[in-house]
This record gives structure tokens, C-alpha cells and sequence, in this order.
């Protein structure tokens, strides 16, 4: 395969995507390329918190919760 | 699948700073651990005390509610949780219920103290105050200053001889950081685990200090705990740029939170001998300690063109 597909979403937002990425992928990578701080977020893949040095792999559902309240 | 390295289940968390990975349980009996090194390292806690607990309703405030109401049931120790209601519309009145909801399924007896009994009006409404009078403070000054001094005197007519607070590991490098920038050397030296005891103030205690605040939103979160994840709409400004800044720091750098957090306290017995002490007395207006005539919650609400009202706070129980 040359590229795998994920999909994302911020939790609390209605909006979800669809983004192409590089078989070998990280979480990290993945919060790197939306300009998401790891140290501000907690990442849901498939419905369970996971280390973010995991690899992505096709059809995964990944949720992105802001943590950070400021307050 | 990454696995603990601990017990050999799924990791759930990559400690970077210390090189292991960890799962639910680990993370969660971890940062249970940490904890209680904190109150016992500094002697948080006295035997059969009476701590108050500032309770937001927010991830952190809401994970130190369940660690200090098994802890203090264990050690004889009674918990009283206070919520200070700002008056933040589309936030508060959203934590607030949050903040109750946890302190009832725990049997913690729960206080809410609002700014509007309190002084007349809501942030909301002083922050409108503050523009249409061009005082050129932030809401955050007002918030902060007036929500300390609420706490101190909750806590005091509750009768506790702590009060505890839920700042992790972040908010009191933030802290550092913004003292630094601001070459404020008096606030600069009164950060810290705990705070000295001065007369008409309750010490305070923040067991939950030498925790990443990642680590405390994962804890509650693998907890299964129900907490209030909104953003203050008034969270702006330097506050913000600093918190941006350590975040980028501790992500390319893993431990230099921690590593400003040891450097201050390394240099902290140099800093109180250079800082001048006050003398304290009451303020002129509401009686509350202060090192001036009149204390900073009275000269902000002096600002806006409104008091403190004279009230004790927490009505008496009948018994
Ligand atoms: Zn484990
Ligand atoms: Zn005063």
C-alpha cells in the first residue's frame, strides 16, 4: 500500500476528516503535521488511549481531545 | 501495539522523560504514588486536619478530589471542597454542576462561593467594567486575585488548616516563567509546595505539583472520571505564550519542565534572602491581611467602582 487513510476528530467538534498518510506514520507524526502540541492533547485510537509512538494503520478512527483549559 | 514496561500490557502513555511506557493501571497507581510522596515529603497533612480543596470542576481539580478523598479517608482526615463561581458564562455554569456531581458520589461536604454575593458582580460583569473604565487590566488579574482571597476566607470560616490546591506540574513552571519575565522577585519567591504560614491566612498545599499535566488529564481521564474539558474564554495573553513556549520546549527537550522546577528550587533558599519581607496588617476596607493599607482585591474592586460586600461567606450550619 502506499498511502493509508485515517480519519480524525477533534472531540467536542462536529467536524471530522479524512487524511492520506505514509504507511509508517505515528500518532506523534500525525499531531506534528496538525500542528498539535502532544504535551496539550490526549489521542483515542479506535476508542482507546494509546501511546503515540503507535504506527497508524488504515481505517483508523482518531480522536483528539484538547486537555489544556487555560484557567 | 507498544507495550508497558511495568506489567507487559497496553502502553497508554509514553513517559518521555523517563524513557518507559505505561499503561492504564501503571499510569494511574503512578501518579497516585507521586502524590502522596508530595504530602508526605513536605508534611502537607496533619494527622486528623481538616483540608479545603479549591474545586473547578476541571480535569485537575476533579482527579485531586478523589485522590485527597481516599487518602483522607484513610488517614482520619476530613475534606471540605469549595467552588469559587466566577461568573464565566458558558463555562462555569458548566463546571460547576461537574465539581458538585464529584464531591456527592464521593460523600464530600461542598461549598459553592459566588463573586456576584461576594462583591455584587460577576467576572463577566467587571471584565465589562474594566474596559468601559480603561483600567488596562486583563480578566485574569481580576480573577486571580479575587478568587485567592475568597478561598483564603472559605477555607477559614470552614475551619480548615490547609488549603489545597490542583496546580500540576505545568502551571507552576508557567509560574516560574512568568515571574522571571516579569523580574517579579516577591511572587517569584512565594511559589512553591507549600506556602509559609502567616496569621489570617490558611497554608496552602499543592500536592499535585510535581505532576505533568498530560499525566493528570490521563489519570482522570483512564479514571474514568467525570470532568469539564472547556476552555476559559479569557485565557489570552502572556499566560498562553508562555504555556505554548514550555509546551514546544518539553516536546523537542522531554524533562525540562521538571528541570526548571529543580533549578528554582535549587536557587530558592539564595532568592528569600534577598527578597524583602513584609509586614503584615488588615486591610483599611474588608480586614483581610495584606502588606499594604488596603489589600489588591479591595484596590481592584476600588478600580471598578465596587467593594467587597460584608458578608461571611458560608452561612452556619444548624445543628
Ligand atoms: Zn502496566
Ligand atoms: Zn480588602
Amino acid at each position: 500500500m502506499t498511502h493509508i487513510k485515517v480519519t480524525v476528530k477533534q472531540v467536542g467538534k462536529k467536524h471530522q476528516r479524512e487524511i492520506r498518510l505514509d504507511p509508517h506514520t505515528t500518532i506523534a507524526d500525525l499531531l506534528r503535521k496538525l500542528g498539535s502540541s502532544r504535551e496539550t492533547v490526549v489521542v483515542r485510537r479506535n476508542e482507546k488511549i494509546v501511546a503515540e509512538e503507535e504506527r497508524l494503520s488504515d481505517g483508523d478512527l482518531i480522536e483528539i481531545l484538547t486537555i489544556v483549559t487555560g484557567g | 501495539m507498544l507495550k508497558c514496561t511495568f506489567c507487559g500490557r497496553r502502553a497508554a502513555y509514553h513517559r518521555r522523560y523517563a524513557g518507559v511506557l505505561l499503561c492504564d493501571r501503571c499510569l494511574i497507581k503512578s501518579v497516585a504514588k507521586r502524590f502522596r510522596r508530595a504530602i508526605a515529603e513536605h508534611q502537607m497533612i496533619s494527622p486528623r486536619g481538616r483540608v479545603a480543596l479549591a474545586v473547578s470542576g476541571g480535569k485537575d481539580s476533579i482527579a485531586l478530589m478523589h485522590l485527597l478523598a481516599e487518602y483522607c479517608k484513610q488517614k482520619n482526615c476530613e475534606l471540605v471542597a469549595i467552588t469559587i463561581d466566577e461568573g464565566i458564562k458558558g463555562y462555569r455554569n458548566r463546571s460547576v454542576p461537574m465539581a458538585r456531581e464529584n464531591a456527592e458520589s464521593l460523600g464530600v461536604e461542598y461549598v459553592v462561593v459566588s463573586f456576584k454575593l461576594a462583591f455584587g458582580a460577576t467576572l463577566d460583569q467587571m471584565v465589562k467594567l474594566a474596559k468601559l473604565k480603561k483600567t488596562g487590566l486583563n480578566p485574569c488579574t481580576y480573577c486571580g486575585v479575587m478568587r485567592r482571597s475568597l478561598l483564603n476566607q472559605a477555607a477559614r470560616e470552614l475551619e480548615a488548616d490547609k488549603l489545597a490546591t490542583a496546580h500540576n506540574l505545568d502551571d507552576e513552571v508557567q509560574a516560574i516563567m512568568l515571574n522571571y519575565v516579569r523580574a517579579d522577585l516577591s511572587r517569584l519567591h512565594r511559589l512553591g509546595p507549600t506556602y509559609p504560614p502567616q496569621k489570617g491566612f490558611v497554608p496552602r498545599i499543592k500536592p499535585l505539583r510535581e505532576v505533568l499535566e498530560k499525566e493528570v488529564a490521563l489519570y482522570a481521564l483512564l479514571s474514568g472520571l467525570k470532568v469539564h474539558l472547556g476552555v476559559c474564554p479569557y485565557a489570552s495573553g502572556i499566560h498562553t505564550e508562555i504555556r505554548d513556549f514550555l509546551n514546544e520546549l518539553e516536546t523537542n527537550h522531554p524533562n525540562s519542565k521538571f528541570m526548571i522546577l529543580r533549578m528554582f528550587e535549587r536557587l530558592k533558599p539564595h532568592i528569600a534572602r534577598v527578597t524583602p519581607k513584609f509586614e503584615m496588617r488588615r486591610c483599611e476596607l474588608c480586614g483581610e491581611q495584606t502588606s499594604a493599607d488596603i489589600c489588591k482585591s479591595c484596590e481592584l474592586l476600588k478600580g471598578l467602582g465596587l467593594k467587597r460586600l460584608q458578608k461571611t461567606l458560608i452561612s452556619p450550619k444548624c445543628s
